[in-house]
């Protein structure tokens, strides 16, 4: 039994990293780094690449001392893209892919590997394709889901030069631990949502209005799909949401397996303004109009 | 000329929409009129809604009573401060008896509104009748005769049916409600020196924090704050999604209130949109207006040609 905390192989928090760069040095220091920790833990470890040609990752790897060639024939290194694998289907599924990492963590356990560490260049979230949207539910979904259940180590790149800055920090912001992140000029006044670290839930921070709807939606998703008893909001680091927000957070803890209600806290005087003039959102929250 | 009385107990069930106005002078006038009217439907067994000033409810209280439980008394200067929110008020009561034909008095001009509270109010009227039509419900709206003399000439306009506590006839100067509204639609004055925001979509979170922070630095209490960040919020939303994707916002200070106006390239094309409360979960949305409405003292709506201004009020107190 997974307890939630992350012990399974250290920290949940650790193990899933936004990883940026903007530069093709920092994308191979990035990738020397991740690759010879895993060799040396003697952990199975794969890459999907997106816009970087497989045979790139290997050849940096060989040119600064790693032994890719031997690590790929003995299967410890496996390099792939995105779209052979978990795009195959021309569509992305976060459902899909939290099956896919426990295959995968199957399988390299079936070829006596512990651990499994993956890199997978983002790049591809900012295309259009069908699904692509759901990224950032899938970011946030898989803490919980995936990394506080099963010994996956996961590195997402996000290269600077391919997704506009906005969606990046976005996404960049649902991971617990950022490694290579450009320091923010000033406070973009946007929304930001990120998992809670040990305990299932998420924290919306910054003011949610119509231009973060997509960031609202993800998280909404992300709450409806937990299937854990006691699932927290955190709001104490939002200074503002609208009705359309809140409207999406109600919708999602109406939809929620468990029955149980969703559990709010720090909620903004926005929101106990708006349970005064519509009580019915409150159904399936606890915490709210307080 | 026909003469009418309101609505009688001992009637069956009239499926028509009444909707007069009471001219009254002295308190005797207003007992006479309005209090026997109150009296009379609840014996009859309708449901009651008194909303009116509070002197004025004070009266009607210990005239009528506050034993029955099928009486509910509001004081319209807190319910109906901006009349663009009592018809909302009116309907969700009708809704609750839909098979009682109820019964509402609703004041919502006293002496003492301002001359834009008084035009809006003027508009709710008109509107009434258009939300009402064909619905088995009376609405009686008493008028103080102390009022100026052009507010009594629309109640003329916005009342199928006038009188006095003596009796009711049918106002020939009864008027189409959009016509009403029409001439409503006075232009709206042009304030001296507002701050101008100018925004489009991904402006939308700063310009809340923007006018958030006038606000605070103009004295608004902390207690109004969220209701004007949530109206700005909506207004500003709906210039991006249903007003060509940009608006302007101007904000300025009176005396004694606080205004944003909201400008973009919108239509209007239901005057009754915002007047009953939404289903907050339907996708439709719907819930911008009416929560203007809720959260304002006052909200202007005007349509010229080059689109949408939506003007809304908080007081400073």
């Amino acid at each position: 039994m997974r307890d939630g905390s992350g012990s399974v192989g250290g920290d949940a928090a650790d193990r899933h990293v936004a990883v940026e760069y903007s530069t093709d040095d920092e994308w191979a220091a990035h990738l020397v780094r991740f690759v010879r920790a895993g060799f040396d833990k003697g952990e199975q470890v794969q890459y999907f690449a997106d816009a970087t040609d497989p045979r790139l990752v290997t050849r940096t790897l060989a040119g600064r001392g790693v032994d890719a060639d031997s690590a790929v024939r003995r299967g410890q290194l496996v390099v792939t893209t995105a779209d052979e694998t978990y795009l195959t289907g021309s569509r992305f599924d976060p459902d899909a892919m939290i099956g896919l990492w426990r295959r995968a963590v199957e399988n390299a356990a079936g070829q006596g590997y512990g651990n499994l560490r993956v890199i997978g260049e983002m790049s591809w979230g900012t295309r259009h394709m069908t699904g692509a949207e759901r990224l950032l539910e899938y970011e946030l979904r898989i803490h919980h889901e995936v990394f506080e259940q099963l010994p996956l180590t996961a590195w997402c790149f996000y290269d600077r030069r391919l997704m506009a800055s906005e969606a990046l920090d976005v996404l960049a912001d649902a991971h617990l631990t950022r490694k290579g992140a450009a320091p923010r000029s000033h406070d973009r006044g946007g929304l930001s949502v990120a998992p809670l670290a040990g305990r299932p839930g998420f924290r919306l921070s910054g003011s949610a209005g119509y231009e973060s709807r997509r960031v609202v939606a993800a998280a909404s998703a992300a709450l409806a799909a937990s299937t854990a008893e006691d699932v927290t909001l955190d709001l104490s680091c939002l200074d503002h949401l609208d009705v359309a927000a809140f409207t999406d957070i109600a919708h999602a803890a109406r939809r929620r397996a468990s029955g149980t209600p969703l559990r709010l806290v720090g909620a903004p005087p926005a929101l106990n303004r708006m349970m005064e003039l519509f009580p019915e959102l409150g159904a399936g929250l606890q915490g709210a109009g307080q | 000329m026909t003469t009418h009385t309101p609505e009688s107990a001992e009637n069956r069930i009239d499926p028509s929409f009444h909707h007069p106005a009471l001219f009254y002078t002295t308190e005797e006038d207003y007992l006479r009129g309005v209090g026997a009217f109150v009296r009379t439907e609840a014996a009859g067994g309708h449901p009651v809604l008194v909303a009116v000033p509070g002197p004025r409810l004070q009266l009607l209280r210990e005239a009528v009573g506050t034993g029955d439980e099928d009486v509910t008394f509001v004081d319209m200067r807190q319910a109906g401060r901006n009349p663009g929110r009592i018809l909302s008020m009116l309907q969700s009561f009708a809704d609750r008896y839909p098979d009682r034909r109820p019964s509402i008095v609703g004041e919502p001009i006293w002496v003492g509104r301002t001359a834009a509270e008084v035009r809006e109010a003027t508009r709710h009227e008109a509107l009434i009748n258009l939300a009402f039509d064909g619905r088995p419900v009376t609405i009686l709206c008493p008028y103080d005769t102390a009022l100026p003399e052009r507010v009594l000439a629309e109640a003329h306009r916005t009342h199928p049916v006038v009188g006095a506590p003596d009796g009711y006839a049918h106002s020939p100067r009864y008027a189409d409600p959009h016509t009403v509204c029409r001439d409503c639609d006075r232009p709206l004055e042009e304030p001296a020196d507002p701050l101008v925001l100018h925004f489009t979509e991904q402006d939308l979170a700063e310009v809340r924090d923007t006018a958030g922070h006038w606000a605070q630095k103009a004295g608004l209490s902390s207690n109004r704050h969220t209701d004007w960040l949530l109206a700005v919020n909506e207004a500003t939303g709906n210039s991006v999604r249903h007003g060509g994707g940009q608006g302007t916002l101007r904000l300025w200070r009176t005396a004694d209130t606080l205004i944003a106006e909201v400008r973009d390239r919108g239509r209007l094309t239901d005057a009754l949109v915002g007047r009953r409360r939404p289903d907050p979960l339907s996708p439709f949305g719907g819930r911008g207006v009416w929560m203007m409405h809720q959260l304002c003292d006052l909200v202007e709506m005007r349509t010229p040609p080059s689109g949408l201004i939506v003007r809304m009020h908080l007081a400073l107190d």
